[in-house]
């Protein structure tokens, strides 16, 4: 308690806005470079009059059409997946819980397969509106949510056997989407990357749109439960001392986590590792406090994708290298040395 | 003998005789049987001389090459858990093959097989070291550490497949493995080498024994166990790129066997190198007919089907945790 009351009063409180602001010029200027790059590279006269709608029909039609929605998708997913991180690092108390981790993310893309599959007719188009899909994907979502948390509570083993059980059911989602694409409509190998690793390459503004407006339902949720999370940095009975219904509150987040991922999922695939690398970056740069780390978590996931998304772009132009294979690349090495840490603290 | 082991030896040559004949369309037995022994050009035979056989041969071969990986890698890290699939050890191997087919070219199919079990043998390293760099190779860092491993190599070959424009079946393969691509002669060099492995094993099999004490017991015992435990993971990594070479990643099959064979009562590696490669064998066999049948008529990969038996062996393995560390 009073290790985590010092580390709390500790967190870097002095810069903090500096830095957020500097997160805010990065993001800025990943979308920017995001927007410019490409098959066709636009220098800024070129680009600055594409984006405020004037310069040649095809600079524009390249700038609005196909890079901005692909952009804002890279960072709204970016920011639901980071959130979903933070969350249940929160709610679950582990440095290794995100939403791939725990199996919600391949959940989540079980859900969309399945919706695209049940939904298809025999010309590949859908019978019913595409909005639903992100109602599918959470659903699978939840479920996987629901079976890692009972199976790994009734086995035990702590923090590192939640994650067993995350990866193990995840292996299982993973099956099913396979199985699922080889009946579905998807043949190319690329298409097929979109629900094995993720990526952004189709992106549409509908899209955009879409989980704009679910973000905007969400974020002030968080921030109502910012006071919250603060409350659950403590170990349980001083939480509950101090007036929280831990229980609930954790189910809250956990929920809102499946929320977060099912959104992104749904439109980008299982893009790994974003949720657990952004939070952790959050802390070392603003600190644990609820508010801040919100903030710092969504701009870093956001930037984490919209690189990845340029980068992937960028190295194998003109083919389109899922966005997912990128994360997994700076991700996995990470999760490894968080890892390494867990374990030496219970050694 | 036991009657579940006389059970599995009997499931083995059933097994193998209904992948002769289930498929897309069912062949009858005479069919068949003229086909193996007449050969022939038409539709019905050539189906079964030139698909069925050879893929039912595979999952025989590939299945108890990986039941003797996983169980040596048990062995090695005193942990049931262990596994090529699941360690990186078979994804080490997936992305050195592809890497050399993409960059080369190569077609033979020798080097592909040396690329597999250099990859794999790196990635057995990597793990290894890797997971007593922290936390000490616990049982469950080390499968940790095995699975991000195996996420990041995977990554690998999913980004070089996509970038050279591969089809999805060629993705699928790589990514999760399929008995069905082989061809029958290249079962030869691979039987060869699981053979001579699972006959050294079979020799060693006290030493392998000794092994699964602690280091200290095993050391006074008169066990240069280093040495052992070095040559017994370069075996595991061995077994799994010959394995990987013919047959893509197959997961959970190392897993599942040996654990098959401990319910079944085999205790000490003498009795349990034979019923695990048997149980290997079999699991594998399954796998591959139901594959052909869970999405008909096409085919579904067998690492999907194995994820559907292996998760479930998993998850009771991780309910067992006290017992985790049993030989």
């Amino acid at each position: 308690m009073t290790a985590v009351a010092t580390e709390i009063a500790r967190a870097p409180a002095h810069g903090r806005a500096g830095r957020l602001a500097a997160l805010v010029l990065l993001l800025g200027a990943a979308a920017v470079t995001g927007v410019a790059l490409g098959s066709s590279s636009m220098t800024l006269d070129r680009l600055l009059p594409a984006l405020v709608g004037q310069g040649a029909e095809t600079d524009r039609l390249i700038v609005w059409g196909l890079r901005a929605p692909r952009v804002l998708l890279s960072a709204l997913a970016g920011m639901a997946l980071a959130l979903a991180g933070l969350l249940l690092q929160r709610a679950t108390r582990n440095p290794l819980a995100a939403p791939t981790v725990l199996g919600i993310s391949d959940g989540a893309a079980l859900g969309a397969v399945g919706f695209l599959f049940l939904f298809s007719d025999s010309a590949n188009s859908l019978t019913v509106s595409i909005y639903w899909q992100p109602v599918a994907a959470a659903v699978g979502a939840a479920v996987f949510a629901v079976l890692v948390a009972v199976l790994a509570r009734g086995a035990g083993g702590g923090p590192v056997g939640l994650v067993l059980h995350g990866f193990a059911l995840g292996a299982l989602a993973k099956a099913g989407v396979t199985l699922l694409m080889i009946v579905g409509p998807v043949y190319r190998a690329s298409q097929a990357s979109i629900w094995l690793a993720g990526s952004v390459h189709e992106a549409r503004w509908s899209d955009v749109v879409v989980l704009a407006s679910l973000m905007a339902l969400i974020l002030p949720v968080l921030l109502i439960l910012t006071a919250r999370m603060d409350q659950l940095l403590v170990d349980d009975s001083s939480a509950e001392a101090s007036g929280l219904p831990v229980r609930r509150t954790q189910a809250l987040l956990i929920a809102l986590a499946v929320v977060l991922t099912a959104s992104a999922v749904s439109f980008v695939g299982a893009i790994g590792f974003v949720g657990l690398v952004a939070p952790h970056a959050a802390r070392l740069l603003v600190g644990t406090r609820a508010l801040p780390a919100i903030a710092a978590s969504a701009l870093v996931g956001a930037a984490m994708v919209v690189l990845a998304d340029i980068v992937v772009r960028l190295a194998f132009a003109p083919l389109e290298v899922p966005t997912g294979a990128a994360t997994a690349l700076i991700g996995a090495p990470y999760f490894l040395f968080i890892l390494f840490r867990t374990g030496r603290a219970h050694a | 003998m036991t009657r579940s082991t006389l059970a599995l030896l009997l499931a083995l040559p059933l097994l193998a005789l209904s992948s002769l004949h289930f498929g897309v369309r069912f062949t009858p037995p005479a069919e068949v049987w003229r086909a193996l022994t007449e050969g022939g050009t038409d539709q019905a035979a050539l189906i079964v001389t030139t698909l069925r056989l050879p893929r039912t041969l595979i999952a025989v071969t590939v299945g108890a090459g990986l039941a003797l990986s996983g169980l040596l890698m048990q062995t090695v890290t005193r942990n049931v858990l262990a596994e090529p699939g699941l360690m990186g050890v078979n994804a080490g191997g997936a992305f050195a093959a592809v890497l050399l087919v993409t960059f080369t070219g190569e077609q033979l199919m020798l080097p592909v097989m040396l690329a597999a079990c250099g990859g794999a043998m790196l990635a057995a390293a990597t793990v290894y070291g890797v997971a007593r760099l922290g936390g000490g190779a616990a049982p469950l860092h080390l499968l940790l550490a095995g699975f991000v491993i195996a996420a990041l190599l995977m990554s690998g070959t999913q980004i070089v497949l996509v970038s050279q424009e591969r089809s999805m079946e060629e993705l699928l393969f790589w990514l999760s493995g399929s008995f069905a691509y082989g061809e029958l002669w290249t079962i030869v060099p691979a039987a060869a080498v699981i053979s001579v492995i699972a006959i050294l094993c079979l020799f060693y099999a006290r030493s392998l024994d000794v092994l699964t004490a602690d280091d200290a017991t095993a050391g006074a015992l008169g066990l240069p166990v280093a040495a052992a435990r070095s040559t017994a993971v370069a075996g595991a990594a061995l077994l799994a790129g010959v394995c990987v070479a013919i047959a893509g990643p197959v997961a959970f099959v190392g897993l599942a066997a040996p654990h098959v064979a401990r319910r079944m009562g085999a205790r000490g590696h003498a009795a349990l190198i034979p019923l695990s490669m048997l149980a290997g064998a079999v699991l594998a066999l399954l796998a591959d007919i139901l594959s052909r049948f869970v999405v008909y008529p096409t085919e579904a990969p067998v690492g999907s089907v194995l994820a559907m038996i292996g998760v479930p062996v998993l998850l009771a393995l991780l309910r067992r945790r006290p017992r985790l560390e049993a030989a």
